[in-house]
């Protein structure tokens, strides 16, 4: 990060001192550019000038053919430091007076500049020529020539340059400075705020803030949103920890009631199975051993009583163990299996079959596929559904019994159909619950729990359990097993 | 280096010009005879001199009169056959006496007139003319303008005071160009 | 003649169950004498010739028949107590209860029962089990040796 930071530092020193050099260089060439323009015009001008006068003051030189006069009129050039040479020429051509600075008797002819009427400049490296017709009473009697030297020009330009060199220094120097000071201003707190942004990545500490420095609005922007950012991470995070601390804890909680509850009923399935038939077995017992002692002395009724008593008692066992059967299929543990259905039904159908007893039926068994279950739990579920639909087609002289499946995407139906007594739609969903029954014990035996037993039983498997059917006119029960794998 | 070639080279150049100028200079003079150049001098003089308006005197043209014998023949009439002073036409006459000098604007006094130059002066001051002569001493005895040959160059002296008594004003550029210059009758 | 036979020994808290059992072994001529204690404790104390049983004289015994739920110490407690004293090892141990519980059979076998039956409620069932434990167990086993010497034939 220093490195990173440095180069910051560096490229913003470079930039300041390239547009300072740059606006330097580009106002000091504009300004003396111009000023050399300005500097020649009025150079031009101040020739001009000079040139008018002497031609004014050597028209009656000329007319009058006094070359000293010229002379003597040229001379007043002195004045002028820039003028090195000024001569005065006849209209024909011939020099009829000179001057030059530095006194030489013979000097060079001066370059002639193209006139029409009125005077001409011409501007080489070195100097400026001009040249300006002498006119009198409309007629061109002779032509004044100056040429001026460009070294107070070169010395103006020598003069403009060492300035801006001066001032590029000086201004270099304190872009230095200026770069020095941005280097505090910017990127001191950035590199801040990078250190910062790399201590949180590297300890996922949310907690650490990027410090505030300096006064730049922009920077001050940034660190403010980015720890911002980090103050919203670090909320969330320790909420995020919160909500699954506590989730741990109610789940902790609710296993631990669950598991007090279970073993709570545990305890109360045990001690009923193992109090509660202690009275029966007596009823019974003791009714048997009357039966034995004073059968003999009984009359019929009285047998009946004994009967009776013995069959309630015994009904009662009965009851007891399914509803402890049913308890312990609520608590045990589940695991599935691939099952081949149409060989569970198979075992299901032999089963049941004891109880057919020379009645015809005629089973209708599909091809049936294979489904994911425990076959320990399907079994009874099987066995429960089949010897239903065989117990309410007794009355029939011929039970018809339908067993399929139909598949579905996501799961797989089956069904047990029969043609036997039915029931009234309206107390379907009366059906699956425990205890509860749609016929009198005397028409059908049974104690009302084998269809709570099945749904049960398919609800562990993740599946539903439902009937259809109408009084006297069969029923039809379905259940339904979630296929694997399948979106659930 | 090639400065250093350069300049020679443009001194050379410069110097061969400079011979051929003063060449050229030196042979004009004798080609132009001394009546031609005074000639051209008469009227040259009108651009610098102020005449007071006579009503004896037409100012509509230019006239330049020759008093007594004409030194300069056709050369006078050719020289200012297409001359034109201040937008005026130029005309020559010849005249032998000083009264017909009202009209003009200069009268040229011959040398003729030498013997009579002290009735002259007053009579042709009092007419407001310019009076120029070749006549020795003619500024000394109140002409104005004298040619005098010095180096076979034709130059002139100037008696101011004589101008300006006959109302005439000269420019001072005239008068720089004057070889000499008299501000009193006598002086120099 | 009965003297000679070894004694049967049932551990039953319920004066029903216990009268029922003494039915159905009577009904079926299980010529055995028969001892009853009413829990657990009783049990040990018998078997141990302690406490109420201190005079007993230590006879080999034919059966224990044990009720898996008593007061004080349970029939399971029990059967550890006699599966894991050496002189008493060999005992036959049969639990009598009604629990359908497979939590007590499995504690059962673990602890080296001989047999585990299920009173059954309908009693001609229960007359038939208990009838066939005692042909079993009075009649056709032969014990064991009996590790410490002792005079056989005496009652309680």
């Amino acid at each position: 990060m220093p490195q990173r930071s440095r180069s910051i530092a560096r490229r913003l020193t470079f930039m300041n001192m390239l547009v300072s050099s740059i606006a330097l260089l580009i106002a000091g060439v504009a300004f003396s550019a111009y000023d050399l323009a300005t500097f020649r015009a009025a150079t031009v001008r101040a020739l001009s000038t000079e040139a008018r006068m002497v031609a004014s003051n050597s028209v009656t030189a000329l007319l009058f053919n006094d070359p000293d006069t010229a002379t003597h009129t040229l001379g007043a050039l002195r004045a002028s430091p820039d003028v090195v040479l000024a001569q005065i020429y006849s209209p024909d051509g011939h020099l009829f007076a000179s001057y030059s600075r530095d006194g030489s008797t013979r000097p060079a002819a001066l370059p002639l500049v193209p006139t029409g009427s009125d005077e001409a400049a011409v501007m080489s490296t070195s100097s400026i020529d001009l040249a300006r017709p002498i006119v009198s009473e409309g007629a061109t009697i002779g032509t004044v020539r100056i040429q001026a030297d460009l070294q107070a020009m070169y010395l103006r330009l020598l003069r403009y340059a060492s300035i801006v060199a001066v001032v590029l220094i000086l201004s270099l120097a304190g872009a230095l400075l200026v770069s020095y000071l941005s280097q505090r201003a910017i990127s001191r707190p950035l590199a801040a705020v990078a250190e910062s942004a790399r201590q949180v990545s590297q300890a996922r500490d949310y907690s650490i803030r990027a410090p505030r420095i300096g006064t730049a609005y922009e920077l001050a922007v940034l660190v403010d949103s980015f720890n911002g950012m980090l103050a919203e991470v670090q909320a969330r995070d320790e909420s995020l920890r919160d909500a699954r601390t506590q989730l741990e804890a109610r789940v902790r909680e609710r296993t631990d009631e669950l598991r007090a509850i279970n073993s709570e009923l545990e305890a109360f399935t045990y001690s009923v199975s193992h109090d509660l038939r202690a009275p029966l077995r007596h009823i019974t017992g003791f009714a048997s051993l009357l039966d034995q002692h004073a059968g003999g002395s009984l009359d019929d009724q009285g047998r009946r009583y004994l009967t009776t008593i013995s069959g309630a008692a015994t009904r009662m066992a009965t009851l007891i163990d399914d509803l402890l059967a049913f308890s312990r299929m609520g608590r045990a543990s589940l695991t599935k299996r691939h099952v081949d259905l149409s060989q569970l039904v198979r075992e299901a159908r032999d089963e049941v079959s004891t109880d057919i007893d020379g009645r015809r039926v005629t089973w209708n068994v599909q091809d049936l596929p294979a489904v994911e279950a425990d076959p320990a739990l399907l079994r009874p579920v099987l066995v429960n559904l089949l010897s239903n639909a065989l117990k309410y087609t007794s009355t029939r002289d011929e039970a018809r019994i339908d067993i399929g499946a139909e598949p579905h995407p996501d799961e797989v139906v089956v069904f047990v159909r029969d043609n036997g007594v039915g029931f009234d739609m309206a107390y379907a969903h009366k059906l699956f619950g425990v205890f509860q029954r749609l016929h009198r014990a005397d028409e059908f035996s049974g104690t009302g729990i084998g269809l709570a037993n099945v749904r049960r039983i398919i609800q562990r498997h993740g599946g539903r359990t439902w009937a259809e059917g109408a009084v006297d006119a069969g029923a039809t029960f379905y259940f339904s097993l979630p296929i694997q794998g399948a979106a659930a | 280096m090639m400065r250093g070639h350069r300049r020679i080279l443009a001194a050379c150049v410069a110097a061969v010009f400079a011979a051929i100028s003063v060449a050229g200079a030196d042979a004009q003079s004798p080609r132009r005879s001394e009546y031609e150049v005074k000639a051209a001098y008469l009227f040259t003089f009108a651009r610098f001199v102020e005449w007071t308006p006579r009503p004896s005197r037409d100012d509509s043209s230019f006239t330049i009169c020759i008093l007594g014998a004409d030194p300069f023949g056709a050369t006078l009439d050719m020289t200012l056959s297409e001359a034109v002073i201040r937008g005026r036409r130029v005309g020559a006459r010849r005249i032998s006496e000083p009264d017909a000098a009202a009209g003009c604007h200069i009268v040229f006094v011959s040398t003729s007139e030498d013997r009579r130059m002290a009735d002259l002066v007053p009579l042709l001051a009092g007419a407001g003319v310019l009076t120029v002569s070749d006549m020795p001493k003619f500024t000394e005895r109140g002409g104005m303008i004298q040619f005098v040959t010095a180096a076979n160059r034709v130059r002139f002296e100037i008696n101011l005071q004589s101008a300006r008594q006959a109302g005439l004003m000269m420019s001072s550029e005239l008068l720089r160009v004057a070889s000499a210059v008299r501000n009193a009758t006598g002086s120099m | 003649m009965t003297a000679d036979l070894p004694r049967i020994l049932i551990a039953e808290d319920s004066d029903n169950d216990l009268e029922l059992t003494l039915a159905a072994l009577r009904s079926h001529r299980v010529a055995n004498e028969v001892d009853v204690v009413h829990d657990g404790a009783e049990a040990l104390d018998y078997l141990y010739c302690r406490g109420a049983f201190a005079g007993r004289t230590r006879a080999s015994l034919a059966l224990v028949l044990l009720d898996l739920k008593m007061p004080k110490l349970d029939g399971l407690e029990v059967l550890r107590q006699i599966k894991s004293d050496p002189a008493l090892r060999l005992t036959p141990v049969v639990m009598l209860t009604s629990s359908r519980e497979e939590v007590d059979l499995v504690r059962s076998y673990e602890l080296g029962v001989n047999a585990y039956v299920v009173k059954p409620v309908e009693f001609g069932a229960f007359m038939a089990a208990v009838k066939q434990l005692g042909a079993f167990w009075a009649v056709l086993n032969e014990l064991p040796p009996m590790p410490v010497a002792a005079a056989g034939g005496s009652g309680a």
